[in-house]
């Protein structure tokens, strides 16, 4: 039983590949709002 | 109670900055490694042509790729930049998802089609021939699948998600992903050389790159030391092979627990959603909404530049995780299989791209 809970606990919620597109988006909508402008590279 | 699931809930939050402040300095560590190698792009070019010398562009990627080689081989790189360092992924799968920006929905539809059809040929094509040299060489079944299921579809990714499905040991996943990741490393050496020898187009040698390079972080690279565009074709082509991960996963999980050696699947359109690449989806919306002109032209390119910075970070983490020395301490055979079967996948589907660009002018 408290095995089962620390495996439950170890299980990241959110993917690394969830969490990419979260930023991705955030940063879409950043740029969206005219918050980030001009972006040099 | 309160005070105990209050309590719970600021160490909880501190755990989260703590493992947050832990990236950092991995991060910047990237980040370094990418400006200079963007700075050295920058300064060889400004010298060459200010004094009249014919000398070829050789692209900030390469540069970030070596700097990183260099440092990740010939240096130990401390631990506290460990973390941070690994999060290259985290970048590639963000930068994947902003390119979207540079693609109309209608290209994708065009190129990702004929993309998704050479993609069915590959996978098919890869599987039976990694298959068939794996068992020519002896090696243990499910390493032969992972090693299949690595070159088909997307290298590291995939092993990962098809060991815990096929119960693989873990000797056999890291053998065939050093394979793998080896390759690749050779890959980003000896494609753009090939394409340029050949005088593939932009397009061609994209979706070639994108074919036959089995990790997503190098297949990008090797497109994008080809061009820019090239490295554009070669993401949208990898982001196919990606999409189909979940399918080949899941055929082989069924093989193996048919014959009682891997754990049953219960609900199979939630294991085909567990192991799809959101990030695929994501590119797809970037798309969808700059194809619907809800970015203006300005903030497209500000997309297209955010997602620059993120392969920059990308580019600087292929190079400084790829050690010589660890790889050269797997199996020679499996390597040996991965070698073969690479090198006839390659065959396969330049066969593959030279053919579709006599039908569709690629």
């Amino acid at each position: 039983m408290a095995d089962e809970r620390k495996v439950a606990e170890a299980k990241p919620k959110v993917s690394l590949d969830t969490w990419a597109v979260l930023l991705a988006f955030v940063l879409a909508l950043l740029v969206r709002a005219g918050v980030l402008q001009h972006v040099a590279w | 109670m309160a005070t105990t699931a209050a309590v719970a809930v600021r160490s909880e939050n501190a755990n989260w900055f703590v493992r947050v402040a832990r990236l950092i300095p991995g991060i910047l560590l990237l980040a370094a490694i990418g400006i200079v190698g963007k700075w050295l792009e920058q300064s060889i070019n400004g010298y060459t042509k200010a004094h009249h010398i014919v000398f070829p562009n050789i692209e900030y990627v390469l540069w970030a790729i070596v700097i990183g080689l260099a440092i990740g081989n010939l240096v130990k790189v401390p631990a506290i930049f460990q973390p941070g360092i690994d999060t290259y992924e985290f970048w590639l799968k963000a930068g994947i998802v902003l390119l979207g920006s540079r693609f109309v929905l209608a290209d994708i539809l065009k190129l990702g089609g004929i993309s998704l059809l050479l993609v069915f040929i590959e996978i098919g094509g890869s599987l039976l021939l990694m298959t068939a040299l794996g068992r020519a060489f002896g090696l243990r079944p499910k390493l032969i699948n992972l090693l299949a299921i690595g070159s088909a579809v997307c290298g590291v990714s995939a092993i990962i998600a098809a060991k815990g499905a096929i119960d693989a040991d873990d000797e056999d996943s890291s053998f065939a992903i050093a394979a793998i990741l080896a390759l690749g490393a050779i890959s980003l050496l000896v494609f753009p050389l090939v394409g340029h020898a050949i005088h593939l187009s932009d397009h061609g040698y994209g979706l070639w790159a994108g074919l036959a390079v089995d990790n997503t972080a190098e297949a990008s690279a090797a497109g994008a030391l080809f061009s820019d565009a090239a490295g554009k074709v070669a993401v949208l082509t990898k982001t196919c092979r990606n999409a189909l991960i979940g399918f080949v996963v899941l055929g082989y999980a069924i093989y193996w627990t048919r014959k009682g050696q891997a754990g049953a699947i219960g609900n199979k359109a939630a294991f085909l959603w567990q192991k799809f690449p959101k990030f695929v989806l994501g590119f797809l919306v970037i798309s969808a909404a700059v194809s619907l002109g809800f970015f203006s032209k300005g903030q497209v390119t500000d997309l297209a530049n955010l997602s620059r910075w993120a392969f920059l970070l990308t580019f600087a983490g292929v190079g400084l995780r790829t050690n010589f020395r660890a790889l050269s301490k797997q199996g020679l055979k499996p390597f040996a299989v991965g070698v073969m079967g690479e090198v006839l996948i390659a065959v396969l589907t330049l066969g593959l791209v030279v053919g579709a660009n006599r039908i569709w002018t690629l």
